[in-house]
């Protein structure tokens, strides 16, 4: 199975429709799997015209200290600890108080505190949504609950799910939706990828993401591509994102153009390929130009 | 007033309502814009303004004494973030860039062969135009964990809040621990969406942070005649808000933005208008 990951730095620069229209494709010739990484706010089930997983799980990949204020002694040492800024103190009760927002699950507390007065439980933090699209592949979503943490986390659970899936299906291509971003969530999604499609648009704020988000590609010897999205926005613009590509010689997958059509295939919970069918031979030159490159 | 400018969904025009906001308000008020998307800062890139840096930030970062360590693996036990690889009887191995500098294994060590040195995880910089500071937090190429810089952000500024009349904070896009240390603290959020699908499923999770958090939140409606308007305002009537401005679809609007330009638009004017009600 080799795993294609799209991401782009900034967001709504049309990472999902993007993929889903890559993965029907797709799936006309090959086996796949689509994944949804954007845990915190996952859309490519919606794109598909997905409405309800056919299965669903709670997962805990993330804890949070608790006080057990019987045993606490009031000696402030968790209070001093804390990098996270999750402990303020209770002066009138004279005991930590924990902002469950903003505890990471380290454990320094419970290390640092020496009357046992603070304990790590589990917290169901994320699920995971596994269902068939009405184009006969089926994709697995991660959603983070409200306010929880721990979102590389639940990409790398949403992966190993997939990976999971795999071993009984033998499918061909896996194809992830990521993140924005260039933090946690993003370098779980591009870990173990077999090439990159990074996605971007001609204005200097999106390039400047792309930019970011391609030096952490770079750090993981990964192949990448990039495609320029609304890329007739600004056709200057556009045209030093080429020549930018050019000279670090990095591909370009190919160029799409600005349509409210895309807008009109998204409120259709339809992929564009589908939606429009002029689409149709652009993307297959975008998927050609991929699978050329695995 | 604290004011963020989030929105759940990537591409919205957070950065763009945000600055245009900060920006009609600092003709009469002093303002504070705060760039809180640390993984992508692009406030700078729309005021065209170049950023000089106010200071890094740093991070306790453990450091072994390998003559004290004893190979008891204890220290990549307690390390949640996996930043240390333990082989038997081997020295442990160090990735640096995963961990968060919770110092959990300088607390664990029996032999107290962990000592605590420091590795920079970001910037803060700031600069300044058309009358509005800006404070901007960027995150290092190659680490993860975004929300100690947005931390470190809003505490660099809170010694300076008092200056200011207002105060805007940028988020990422986005629900997790990043976008919650931007919110926190925040007497209103405005959230920034479109007309689609996306922009309403991923409204819906936002506002339902923000509840979480207890902070009022008002929506306003960008592309608002592309797509379909009442997929949002479902979503507004089920949390009980409103969407307070519409921003139409407009290229001079998208040109103005590729050029590093804010956006001047009477629809900015309105969204102040029912703030200050607010």
């Amino acid at each position: 199975m080799k795993n294609i990951t799209i991401l782009s730095g900034k967001g709504g620069v049309g990472k999902s429709s993007v993929t889903a229209s890559l993965a029907v494709l797709l799936s006309k010739k090959h086996k796949i799997i689509a994944a949804d990484c954007d845990v915190d706010a996952a859309n490519l089930a919606l794109v598909l015209g997905l409405k309800k997983y056919d299965k669903k799980e709670t997962i805990q990949t993330s804890e949070k200290a608790k006080l057990i204020p019987k045993k606490c002694i009031s000696c402030k040492k968790c209070l001093n600890t804390c990098i996270f800024g999750a402990i303020t103190w209770d002066d009138k009760k004279n005991k930590p108080i924990f902002d469950k927002y903003l505890c990471e699950g380290c454990g320094a507390c419970e290390l640092v505190c020496p009357a046992n007065a603070i304990r790590l439980y589990k917290v169901q933090n994320a699920e995971i949504g596994t269902g068939k699209t009405r184009y006969g592949f089926s994709i697995v979503s991660g959603q983070l609950k409200m306010g929880e943490s721990g979102s590389g986390k639940v990409v790398t659970a949403v992966k190993s799910r997939v990976e999971n899936m795999a071993k009984n299906k033998k499918y061909d291509f896996a194809i992830f939706d990521s993140a924005p971003g260039i933090g946690c969530p993003v370098v779980a999604s591009i870990q173990g990828s077999d090439f990159v499609v990074a996605m971007t648009e001609p204005n200097p704020a999106t390039v400047s993401d792309l930019k970011r988000v391609l030096q952490v590609v770079g750090y993981f010897r990964i192949p990448y591509g990039i495609i320029i999205n609304r890329w007739d926005l600004n056709k200057e613009y556009a045209d030093k994102i080429v020549a930018f590509a050019k000279k670090n010689k990095i591909p370009v997958l190919g160029k799409i153009p600005y349509d409210r059509a895309f807008v009109d295939a998204l409120v259709n919970l339809t992929p564009i390929v589908t939606f429009n069918r002029k689409y149709e031979q652009l993307f297959l030159k975008i998927l050609n130009n991929i699978l050329n490159k695995l | 007033m604290k004011i963020a400018v989030t929105g759940g969904k990537g591409g919205t025009g957070k950065s763009t309502v945000a600055t245009a906001l900060a920006v009609e308000l600092a003709k009469k008020q002093k303002i504070l814009l705060v760039d809180a998307d640390v993984d992508c800062p692009n406030d700078h890139i729309i005021l065209s303004l170049k950023l000089k840096k106010e200071k890094d930030i740093f991070q306790v970062k453990p450091v072994w004494d390998f003559k004290k360590c004893i190979k008891c693996g204890k220290c990549s036990k307690v390390c949640r973030a996996n930043a240390i690889l333990f082989i038997k009887d081997k020295y442990p191995i160090f990735v640096q860039d995963l961990c968060n500098g919770c110092t959990a294994c300088i607390l664990v060590c029996p032999a107290k062969a962990i000592s605590r040195g420091k590795q920079q995880i970001g910037t803060i910089l700031s600069g300044r135009k058309y009358n509005v500071d800006l404070f901007t937090g960027e995150m290092r190429i190659g680490y993860e964990e975004a929300s100690p810089i947005v931390n470190a952000l809003k505490k660099y500024i809170a010694k300076r809040e008092k200056k200011y009349d207002h105060i805007i904070i940028d988020t990422a896009a986005g629900t997790h621990c990043n976008v919650i240390s931007a919110l926190m603290g925040c007497d209103l959020a405005i959230a920034v969406t479109e007309p689609t699908p996306l922009g309403a499923h991923d409204l819906d999770l936002i506002l339902n942070l923000t509840k979480v958090l207890k902070i009022q939140s008002n929506i306003v409606l960008n592309r608002a005649d592309i797509g379909k308007k009442e997929l949002v305002t479902k979503i507004a009537k089920k949390h009980n808000t409103k969407i307070i401005a519409e921003i139409p679809y407009r290229k001079e609007i998208l040109e103005q933005y590729s050029k590093g330009k804010p956006i001047k638009d009477e629809n900015i004017a309105e969204i102040i208008r029912k703030i200050k009600k607010i």
